[in-house]
């Protein structure tokens, strides 16, 4: 059953990996809001806002 | 920092979707032919490219890599850049995975069924392909992570979360799993060995599950079921830490798959204790995607896509919890190796994965082609033909796995075995074979609505290859958005926990590449002194099993119950695998467990069994061999095998090569003598004689006494090393 | 096959219908709906592309939308859009682009980009959140804009120089989301950016759970027999994995309890986190001994499971409520901005660059931002907010108005005479209550509890330690051991956060909504409390006018109405509410009216004379003396005889009456701001002991709480006003009441919806209630404590006793704390209408 030697470290180091993850995600502020993406991400882009030139600098009200 | 304006590519999307539609159908058509050739043998066309153990490999590979993995690949790569707001990373690598995954599919295709396989359950292919695959991952993992950093969304949302682990996880499995010493350029020898080889094999098999067909696949839920049900997901929070509690010990799931087998007890208990644990992320998932709907019902009513979604939630909630009951010993003793386990497969793979591709896919196509969906009625009878195949598919497998797990272990109250004959339990499921056939025939038919509905949708809307957007980049300057760069080097050194952590990983990764030769050459699994390696015909005979599939049907493990120690014999040990390269377990009893077979039914009778199996044994659903009986045994590639073997442990003496084919005819003569004694004339290099040598081998070496030396060695220089230890297993 | 399927299909269909009846009758009659913003819009024809609009508000936004591309807005949710009411011009927001007002809004600016975050409290739907987050679609030169629906915040990110904040302040306003500016916002120090729970406790429980969960799986397989079968390699790596895991949790995920433990013995306190230090350090030494001796596995798995709980309990307490602001001072409270007439022209100017002798115009609902004289208009000022009195102030030209006021009726100009912080209401804020820190205070009860709980175990370990010396020394060290170890208070320590959490969350729901866990603690302790009246005990704008004198007959009551009818001025708006029974429309001839004096008129032939009292002097009709004192008082004549006065009073809230039998038990006062027109109400409604003070300045409100607090009460304030904020810090636990939630309100450590105030004894009796049950599960924890501690005693603590002990201890105190917090929450009746306690 050796092999488990070779497995334990494996499997703790692919999971470490994943702690490395989880701790850069708590740095750079994905956590922060954890409300708003769950909404933004139903809004459907490309059917809502065919895109229109900007080049209207102008800002004419 | 002005607004940018970027493009969506749809054209690999289109691409993944009609590939996923095509192997979806060619896959389970497939399966349909293995069902019906259970109970009806003529169906394997006497072609040995058609036989059930050919077929077998080629479904599952179809179904999971094929059908799956490029259903994967659609959602991903749709719902990907929509929540990084970026285009893929490169469209070369986005074509590099498209047409490198599919030609890895055809070549399988071709190489299954002429039986080029390694036999290991989901990791068939042969090494060649194996590469490729880790090649087109790597190109798909740096495509993904390349949109992920060029990003214009802060929140990595959980769906992407999915794909990372999903993408990360499934390399390092599949190139662990692979590993293996080539022999000629479509054969090769798995480095580990019996019970390892097992062990890493079932660590590959359940994590490809995990890895493979539940994370990608709960990522596509969190993406399209808020899109399709237009409501934020139930709780955010909950996906996040269903994420985080499902990755930090998923990985350790394996050895569930390995109960009451010849593996270590506290192996066995511990893949059961883990299973357990997993009900919770897994119902966790679960609950957050159907509670999505909660005030949305009346969508589920109007929309197929929901339909499917909800059935796809409810049959991912059953399978997860079905399989930590099966995963417990009591349980597993009765379900192991019956059916049961196949509708376990199939309540995942068509309830969870097929669903939730058709919802995934009937989702798509109208925005693909901005159209409307052809018919809602057709997709409306698609879901509920497809439900009642799903339907006929997994009731009658339940019925049949319970029944032959009872019958196996059935006693007369005098105490004799109630059903000796193997065959009386097998001839008792027809029936059942017969209703799953409907089942997925009704299955296959609501997969060829769906490909008419979606042909006809794409026909009538017009493809909209690149969909133009615009957002606003991430701004660079991180003082900007409040939060330090994570990755600046001098941040790293500040932060003593994170210091110890990369330690402990580089520490772990250094520690294996040193533990790997000092151990896994010199197992130190409790050898038995009378085990010795396979002669030359006989390892040619193992290779011919392997190539026709055999471990398809047919195991190589008693397990210790009574029930099997008195219809097969001694249970096995652990030790009496050490020298199988791959390991052949097997994981399903359609035929009788073969362990024990050497030296129980003569020569003669296999001869005949194998020509037909219905003269020896009435009503076998057992494919006949008759190309056995007149291909000649190759063995021009028996000293590359043999070397091959030497290089993973199995201890052939030196320059046993040249002695190996002079061997290799004695043995096939003293068989073809006992043949003629059974009236049967044969040639002695045909094919059937070497699996005829294999299968007499079969779990003889435990009987042999083992002081006297090795007479079946001619040439006595097998003492070797091992022979010395003597090595008491209780 | 297909005939089954068909009935399958109708049959659903069949209970589809059954489920989806119409209910309710709004479905059949069709009103017409404002398409932006779902208002009534009957009487307003506005329409474009056969789409009603109530207002030109809307109107505009709906084109903007529609130039913009930005029609999925009304894709998203029916009527998203939010009715704007006051028109956004870009003058009103040029202050903001001052040098004064720039820097402290914005987050950060540098030449090139800009950063800013606003509270944008319209905020209401996913249709706002991707109109907000496409601003850059209607405004070139934005960039990123992110909001966070939670906070009702959104941080914007455009270019410094192709375009200004006002014009990014108006865009929001013109869409109706118009940021919420106060005063406050020009002091950044004041915005706390950092996320509610700190991300370090993140961290530490992510590295926690990450080690427990793993290490938990080796144990289980040396538990389950790992060494029968392969060997020391295995068992060793196993070893040395788990001690590889256990070190970051030791040395990160505790550092915060090594911090309290520290500050609790530098404090000759025995604080919770002692004993729980002491027995993280014996298990890791123990553990890290045994696993490189290799006599045995240690006790990892325990190790980082007590952690990982102790610090869920810690998140679990942090309940943050994302849009409440519990520590808002007066600066909250005043506008960022008020007009100021320089040589005839009009400008609105930040606050702080208001200087004395400066000419203000205030308008309507507008607020007086510092005492000042008035020069012109007619003020009328609304002071209950602010000094508590509770009928609007009348003011004449030369006279002083203090600070704070908001001016009801016409528009009036002011002179300053003092910079907005010495005002007289913000001198308040320099009191001493207002400056001592908020140390975490140590008396708490479990550190009480703690205190006997940690010497007991010292003492008993030394015992065990003791007996094995003597009869078996190689037991001495374990059997020490393995007392602290088994002793270590987690599900003690758990007891606390999982019951506070739980009291939290459920108070939330019932709009009562408190800052920590210490809170409740204190509101427990009360056992005096003090009632604000105006807007706490009366409901604010809701004056009642009875009459003084004998009753009116109806004929004199329809005379008034129809008088009090014609005039706008507050007073007679109120007079009108009251005699809303009454018949109206009567015809007035002659009818005058003098804004700040009063009016007079012919009805029916009958000449009536309503107003103050020097008014109806003038007319001839003589004013008793004794009704002249008191300034809230409207006074009547009818044909040149005086009939009597409205006296205002506030009308109380209901289930007011209900509510104070229940306090029998507490010392109650009330310091109000007001005049004490209503003693002998309150004096029924408090008892005769109750203390009732009336015409308190907010300074002598803070002294009389702590007077209260010198003869030793604990003191819990209710109040809403800035005249309580003095009052809410200093009292031991203070309560704001709010009408809306989301409005402003003082500093306190509770927020509380108005309509929730008559349960007020159910709360506290709930706060008792979890004191009891923390109580309780502080017994339950003592009776594992007890069993582990006789094995451990005997020396026989085995890893695996000790791994199965801990988590069932805790989970078990965890369980009954929430189940007996839910439970006690229905029983104390905090839910309105079930009183059956």
């Amino acid at each position: 059953m050796s092999i488990i030697l070779l497995l334990i470290p494996l499997s703790v180091a692919i999971a470490a990996a994943f702690l490395g993850a989880f701790i850069w995600a708590v740095r750079s502020g994905q956590f922060n809001d954890t409300c708003t993406p769950s909404m933004r991400m139903i809004i459907e882009e490309e059917s809502a806002n065919k895109p229109r030139p900007l080049a209207k600098e102008t800002h004419e009200r | 920092m002005s607004v940018e304006t970027f493009k969506y590519d749809n054209r690999i999307v289109r691409a993944f979707s009609i590939a996923t539609i095509i192997w979806g159908l060619v896959g389970m058509s497939a399966g349909l032919l293995a069902a019906v050739q259970l109970f009806w043998p003529e169906a394997n066309l006497k072609l040995q490219f058609t036989t059930f153990g050919r077929l077998r490999p080629l479904h599952t590979n179809a179904v999971i890599f094929a059908f799956v993995g490029n259903g994967m690949f659609m959602g991903i790569y749709y719902s990907l850049q929509r929540l990084c707001k970026a285009r893929m990373f490169s469209d070369r690598l986005s074509w590099i995975n498209f047409w490198g995954w599919n030609a890895i599919i055809v070549a399988a295709a071709i190489t299954l069924p002429l039986g080029l396989t390694t036999s290991k359950e989901y990791a068939e292919l042969e090494w060649p392909i194996d590469i490729a695959i880790a090649l087109v991952w790597v190109a798909f993992t740096v495509n993904l992570l390349g949109t992920i950093v060029r990003r214009r969304e802060k929140h990595i949302y959980v769906a992407i979360w999915f794909y990372i682990a999903t993408a990360v996880t499934v390399a390092i499995l599949h190139i662990v799993n692979s590993l293996a010493v080539p022999v000629s350029a479509f054969k090769s020898y798995p480095i580990y060995a019996g019970v390892q080889d097992a062990l890493v094999q079932w660590w590959y098999g359940h994590n490809a599950v995990a890895f493979f067909l539940t994370t990608p696949y709960l990522g596509l839920m969190y993406y399209f079921l808020p899109k399709a049900a237009e409501r934020p997901v139930f709780s955010y929070r909950l996906s996040i830490i269903h994420f985080w509690a499902l990755i930090f010990i998923y990985i350790w799931a394996g050895p569930h798959h390995l109960l009451y087998t010849a593996l270590p007890d506290w192996a066995q208990s511990l893949g059961m204790v883990f299973s357990v644990m997993l009900v919770a992320p897994s119902w966790g998932g679960m609950l957050n995607g159907l509670l999505t709907l909660r005030g949305a019902w009346d969508k589920v009513r109007q929309d197929p896509m929901l339909k499917f979604m909800v059935v796809a939630l409810t049959a991912y909630g059953m399978a997860t919890l079905e399989g930590p009951t099966l995963a417990i010993k009591s349980v597993n003793s009765l379900s192991h190796y019956t059916d049961w386990t196949i509708a376990h497969v199939h309540t995942g793979a068509l309830g969870w994965n097929g669903f939730l591709t058709f919802s995934v896919l009937y989702w798509l196509f109208p925005r693909l082609y901005n159209t409307k969906l052809y018919s809602i009625k057709l997709a409306n009878w698609h879901f509920w033909i497809a439900l009642l195949g799903m339907m006929f598919y997994v009731v009658p497998m339940y019925w049949s796995g319970v029944t032959q797990g009872l019958m196996w272990k059935q006693f007369t109250p005098e105490g004799f075995m109630q059903y000796p004959n193997f065959l009386e339990t097998v001839l008792q499921l027809i029936p059942m074979y017969r209703l799953r056939a409907i089942g997925g025939t009704l299955y296959l038919v609501g997969a060829f609505i769906m490909a008419f509905n979606l042909w006809k949708t794409a026909r009538s809307g017009q493809f909209v290859p690149e969909v133009e957007v615009q957002a606003a980049p991430l701004s660079p300057h991180h003082h900007l958005t409040g939060e330090n760069d994570p990755w600046k080097h001098r941040w790293l050194e500040s932060r003593p926990i994170l210091l110890t952590i990369f330690a402990t990983v580089a520490v772990l990764i250094g520690g294996l590449v040193e533990i790997i030769p000092m151990y896994l050459i010199r197992s130190n699994v409790p050898t038995i002194t009378s085990v010795k390696p396979y002669t030359s015909l006989e390892l040619l005979g193992r290779d011919l099993y392997i190539r026709e599939g055999c471990v398809g049907c047919h195991s190589q493990m008693v397990r210790p119950f009574r029930s099997e120690t008195e219809r097969y014999g001694e249970y096995s040990k652990s030790g009496e695998y050490i020298y199988d390269h791959p390991f052949l377990w097997g994981s399903k009893r359609t035929g009788p467990d073969l362990h024990r077979i050497g030296g129980k039914y003569p020569d003669a009778w296999h001869f005949n069994h194998m020509e037909d199996p219905q003269a020896t044994s009435p009503g076998s659903i057992m494919p006949p061999y008759p190309w056995l009986l007149t291909q000649k045994l190759e063995t021009n590639s028996l000293p590359s095998r043999i070397a091959a073997l030497r290089k993973v442990g199995v201890p052939y003496p030196q320059g046993y090569e040249e002695v190996a084919l002079g061997e290799l005819n004695r043995q096939a003569a003293s068989i073809v003598s006992n043949l003629q004694s059974g009236s049967i004339s044969a040639k002695a290099d045909r094919e059937i004689i070497a699996m005829i040598a294999y299968l007499q081998r079969l779990g003889v070496d435990i009987k042999a006494r083992p002081p006297e030396p090795a007479t079946r060695m001619a040439g006595g220089t097998m003492e070797g090393k091992f022979a010395s230890q003597e090595v008491s297993h209780d | 096959m297909l005939r089954s399927s068909r009935r399958l299909s109708s049959i659903v269909t069949v209970i589809e219908k059954v489920i989806q009846q119409p209910t309710g009758k709004a479905g059949r009659e069709h009103r017409l709906a404002c398409f932006h913003c779902g208002a009534d819009c009957r009487q307003s024809a506005l329409s474009r592309e056969e789409k009603q609009f109530c207002c030109q508000g809307c109107l505009t936004v709906f084109e903007l939308l529609q130039e913009n591309g930005l029609e999925a807005f009304y894709k998203l949710d029916q009527h998203a859009g939010v009715r704007v009411t006051r028109a956004a011009s870009p003058e009103r927001f040029a202050y903001l682009d001052a040098p004064s007002v720039f820097p402290n809004l914005v987050d950060f600016s540098n030449e090139k980009i800009t950063r800013v975050t606003f509270r944008l409290p319209t905020i209401h739907c996913i249709a706002c959140v991707w109109l907000l987050e496409n601003l850059f679609r209607l405004q070139p030169g934005v960039g990123r804009s992110e909001v966070d629906f939670l906070r009702r915040e959104a941080s914007i990110v455009f270019e410094t120089g192709k375009v200004r904040l006002s014009e990014i302040v108006t865009l929001l306003a013109t869409l109706g989301y118009e940021p919420d500016l106060t005063f406050a916002d020009c002091a950044p120090e004041q915005r706390d950016r950092s996320p509610r729970v700190p991300r370090k406790l993140w961290m530490q429980l992510g590295v926690a759970g990450f080690a427990f969960g793993n290490s938990m799986l080796f144990s289980i397989a040396v538990y389950l027999g790992l060494d029968a079968f392969d060997g020391p390699a295995v068992r060793k790596l196993v070893g040395y994995i788990s001690l590889l895991l256990a070190l970051p949790v030791l040395l990160y995920s505790a550092q915060d309890y090594f911090k309290m433990a520290l500050q609790g013995l530098r404090h000759r306190v025995l604080s919770i986190e002692v004993p729980i230090v002491a027995g993280i350090i014996v298990i890791f030494a123990q553990s890290a001994y045994e696993v490189i001796s290799g006599s045995g596995e240690g006790y990892f798995d325990s190790f980082s499971g007590l952690l990982f709980f102790l610090l869920c309990g810690r998140l679990f307490q942090q309940k943050s409520y994302e849009r409440l602001l519990f520590d808002r001072d007066f600066k909250a409270f005043f506008p960022l901005a008020v007009t100021r007439k320089a040589h005839g022209v009009e400008a609105s100017i930040p606050l702080s660059e208001l200087a004395v002798g400066d000419l203000l115009l205030i308008r309507n609902g507008e607020l007086v931002p510092a005492d000042s004289v008035l020069v012109s208009g007619d003020g009328l000022l609304d002071y209950s907010f602010v000094t508590g009195e509770a009928t609007p102030v009348q003011k004449r030209t030369g006279d002083l108005i203090y600070a704070g006021g908001r001016q009801m009726g016409g528009a009036i100009e002011l002179q300053t005479r003092k910079p907005v912080s010495q005002s007289y209401l913000t001198s308040l804020w320099n009191q001493a209550a207002f400056h001592k820190g908020m140390e975490e205070s140590l008396d708490t009860l479990i550190n009480r509890y703690s205190q006997r709980f940690t010497i007991i175990i010292i003492a008993i370990a030394l015992a065990a330690a003791a007996y094995w010396t003597v009869f078996n020394p190689a037991l001495a060290v374990k059997s020490l051991a393995s007392v602290l170890i088994v002793a270590c208070p987690c599900a003690l320590a758990l007891a606390v956060p999982f019951t506070m959490g739980n009291a939290l969350r459920l108070l939330g729901r019932k709009n009562v909504y408190v800052k920590n866990a210490q809170a409740i603690e204190s509101l427990a302790k009360t056992s005096s409390i003090v009632f604000d009246k105006t807007g706490t005990l009366t409901i604010p704008q809701s004056t009642l006018a009875d009459f003084e004198g004998e009753p009116l007959s109806d004929s004199e009551r329809q005379l008034v109405r129809a008088m009090a009818e014609h005039s706008t001025h507050p007073l007679a708006v109120q007079l009108t509410r009251t005699l809303s029974r009454d018949r109206a429309g009567l015809p007035v001839r002659a009818f005058l009216e003098l804004p700040g004096w009063g009016m007079e008129g012919v009805v029916s032939r009958r000449e009536v004379c309503i107003g103050s009292w020097e008014w109806l002097m003038r007319h001839g009709i003589a004013v008793p003396d004794e009704q002249r004192l008191g300034n809230s008082k409207v006074h009547l004549g009818i044909e040149g005889s005086y009939r009597g006065a409205f006296l205002f009073t506030n009308a109380l809230r209901a289930g007011i009456a209900e509510l104070f039998p229940q306090l029998a038990q507490y010392k109650l006062s009330l310091l109000s701001g007001d005049n004490d027109s209503s003693r002998q109400l309150f004096r029924k409604l408090f008892g005769s002991e109750g203390k009732l003070e009336f015409n308190q300045r907010p300074a002598t409100k803070l002294e009389s709480v702590q007077s209260l607090q010198r003869s030793g009460e604990k003191v819990l304030m209710i109040g809403d006003g800035l005249n309580d904020a003095g009052a809410l810090k200093q009292s031991d636990v203070g309560i704001a009441l709010v009408e809306k939630i989301g409005s402003f309100s003082p500093a306190s450590d509770i927020i509380m919806d108005a309509s929730m105030l008559p349960r007020l004894g159910a709360i506290l009796r709930f706060s008792r209630g979890t004191i009891t049950i923390v109580r309780l599960s502080f017994f339950i924890s003592t009776i594992y404590n007890i069993v582990g501690i006789t094995i451990a005693a005997r020396g026989e603590l085995s890893p695996i006793v000790c791994a199965v002990l801990m988590p069932v201890s805790s989970i078990s105190v965890v369980l009954f704390a929430s189940l007996a917090t839910r439970w006690w929450g229905d029983r104390a009746g905090l839910e309105p209408g079930r009183e059956n306690l």
